[in-house]
């Protein structure tokens, strides 16, 4: 089950499990956000290749308008899911 | 081998992990293998299910655990082949605008597994992949 809280100025928070059951649901919650964006991933204890395609498809929509687009909190494991994919050296993550 | 049949669909997730983690615990392994076999599992099902749209067959999943290794094998029945290790490579290091979409999960299996092996006979596509686990 995956938990979304978007706060104000850009502030969201992912918890819990961002998979493909639950992919389309946060690219729902997601998608109106057009503003810098801080995802605090602290909560998010697994994430698959869905989950991460969500996250690029954000940073791109963002990146193209000429907003930030940053992750922060990432848990080890979820950490090594991204640097699998080659993505830790693109988004900003910290 | 314990093993389960799943209906091809996305919502059936929830009730694969909950098959892994219990394997996990009855087995005694690490429970932090649990998030390797998740990703492994999750990627090839639903590439089976995206990709085997014949498919009206549940889809066996079962595992095995010996001292070194855990087994995973993915079982679609009635279904046109699709060499899902055949999958076109994903340049890690291409900008992401660069990147095509498609080939991720693949590429994650690759990754996190030490072996992935397809078969196809008659009518059965079979994958079987190997996570090391012993010293």
């Amino acid at each position: 089950m995956l938990d979304i809280q978007i706060g104000e100025a850009g502030r969201v928070k992912l918890a819990g499990r961002l998979d493909a059951a639950e992919a389309e649901r946060a690219q729902a919650a997601l998608r109106p956000l057009l503003e810098p964006v801080t995802v605090d991933m602290s909560g998010l204890e697994y994430i698959s290749s869905a989950g991460i395609g969500v996250l690029i498809e954000t940073y791109k929509r963002l990146h193209a308008a000429g907003h930030a687009f940053k992750l922060v909190g990432l848990q080890p494991r979820v950490r090594n899911v991204f640097a699998y994919a080659g993505l830790d050296r693109l988004l900003t993550i910290e | 081998m314990p093993e389960r049949r799943f209906p091809r669909a996305v919502g059936s997730l929830d009730a694969i992990f909950a098959f892994v983690h219990q394997f996990v615990a009855d087995r005694g392994l690490d429970p932090g293998l649990t998030y390797d076999l998740d990703v492994i599992v999750e990627e090839l099902f639903t590439n089976l299910v995206k990709y085997g749209r014949d498919g009206r067959h549940e889809i066996l999943v079962a595992l095995e655990a010996d001292p070194v290794a855990v087994t995973l094998v993915l079982k679609d029945f009635d279904v046109e082949g699709f060499d899902l290790t055949q999958a076109r490579p994903v340049d890690t290091t291409a900008p992401l605008d660069a990147r095509r979409p498609g080939g991720l999960g693949i590429h994650l299996v690759k990754r996190i597994a030490d072996d992935v092996r397809y078969e196809y006979v008659d009518r059965v596509s079979t994958i079987t992949v190997t996570k090391r686990i012993g010293p």
